[in-house]
């Protein structure tokens, strides 16, 4: 049977070596940049019209906007709009990283929890950084909820800050976690049909495990978009808590 | 939400508050008029099923996760303190039930912004339209 596991392999693509670390270009890396360059490349053709009535690859384009606009300014309000940008892009290239796996034989870069984990890392910080920057102490009344007695204070607090922590964690386990169960299932159940044909009569048995792939396939192009989406909204609701602390 | 688009609206002329009532009512037909024909075409299991399991499980991964990950990282914080003060193992254990309530905390607050989501979205009408007094 195939190793289900294989397709998550690095493997160096060009070695190099600084300073005694190993930043190796690999086949991780490649998928990252192939990500951006497609990313890049699409909105420099779509947007090249600039029609005011646009042309059908620039109305995806624009939809992508206003998709994450739209999320963004429902979750952060209008001050929250000065991080488009930054939620813009996170959007972006997740959704390209998970259907860039989606191609056969493709390696999928948010299936390391080592990304997953960089990019919730750069949010929770980002959250720190405007929280404190944009209102001082005043951020840690995130910690301190209103109305609640003082003898019981201490424990709710170190709730809330056990709560605040432990946000990066479920933020990039959950895209980690959805993107290898997904395609290691598609593997398995890809394996599932190669081993019944090799089975003499029971080849017949080989079209069911086939089409619960096919049917998998389609769930999981769902989930490329739904975790996508999540992580970024997600990311909208810290950025709120970073600007509105106080409630 | 929708007193400044009405504002916008109105100023560049575009629609009175008459034309307005009129054309809000002709959507709101419209769309009792697509309900109907939707059910009748496809009932209830149908790709939008498809795509309510898909969100299902993505909500019901986010509650696991949500869960979990604060339990491990109190019991990290406790460990880490047990560790530091040497009073194991009382700080893990009194870390691991203060994990455990953050993460209940974690559970309820995301399914209360769902909620919230859902009902945004659907605007409480959960089921399909029913014809009343108003209609």
């Amino acid at each position: 049977m195939p190793d289900p596991i294989h397709q998550f392999d690095i493997h160096t693509i060009i070695p190099i070596k600084l300073f005694g670390w190993d930043v190796s270009f690999t086949n991780s890396s490649l998928y990252m940049v192939l990500a951006v360059l497609l990313i890049a490349g699409f909105y420099m053709v779509s947007m090249r019209a600039r029609s005011l009535v646009p042309t059908r690859i620039q109305s995806v384009a624009e939809i992508s906007h206003e998709f994450v606009a739209g999320m963004l300014r429902d979750s952060a309000g209008h001050s929250g709009m000065k991080y488009f940008p930054f939620v813009f892009s996170l959007f972006m290239f997740i959704f390209a990283a998970n259907m860039l796996g989606m191609i056969p034989g493709a390696f999928t870069v948010t299936s390391h929890i080592v990304v997953t984990a960089a990019l919730a890392a750069l949010v929770f910080f980002t959250v720190l950084v405007v929280g404190f920057a944009k209102n001082g102490l005043h951020f840690l009344k995130l910690f301190v909820p209103e109305g609640v007695p003082i003898l019981i204070l201490p424990l709710v607090v170190a709730i809330e800050v056990i709560s605040f922590l432990s946000r990066p964690i479920s933020h990039s386990v959950r895209l980690f976690a959805n993107m290898l169960a997904g395609h290691i299932t598609l593997k398995v159940f890809g394996g599932f049909v190669v081993m019944l044909l090799g089975a003499g009569s029971y080849s017949i048995l080989a079209p069911l495990p086939l089409a619960f792939a096919v049917a998998l396939t389609a769930l999981e192009f769902l989930v490329a978009f739904l975790q996508a989406y999540v992580f970024t909204m997600l990311t909208c609701m810290y950025l709120n808590d970073a600007l509105h602390p106080g409630h | 939400m929708s007193d400044p688009a009405d504002k916008r609206g109105r100023r560049q002329g575009e629609m009175s508050p008459e034309e307005l009532a009129a054309f809000q009512a002709r959507v709101s037909d419209l769309d009792s008029k697509l309900d109907k024909v939707r059910e009748q075409r496809h009932g209830r299991d149908s790709d939008q099923d498809a795509e309510m399991r898909g969100r299902g499980m993505a909500y019901g991964m986010r509650m696991a996760t949500e869960l979990v990950s604060a339990v491990i990282v109190g019991g990290l914080i406790g460990y880490a303190l047990d560790w530091w003060l040497g009073t194991k193992p009382w700080l893990f254990l009194l870390f691991f039930v203060l994990g455990f309530a953050a993460g209940v905390l974690n559970v309820l607050r995301a399914y209360e912004r769902m909620q919230k989501e859902f009902m945004a979205k659907t605007g409480g009408r959960i089921g399909h339209s029913v014809p009343d007094d108003e209609d």
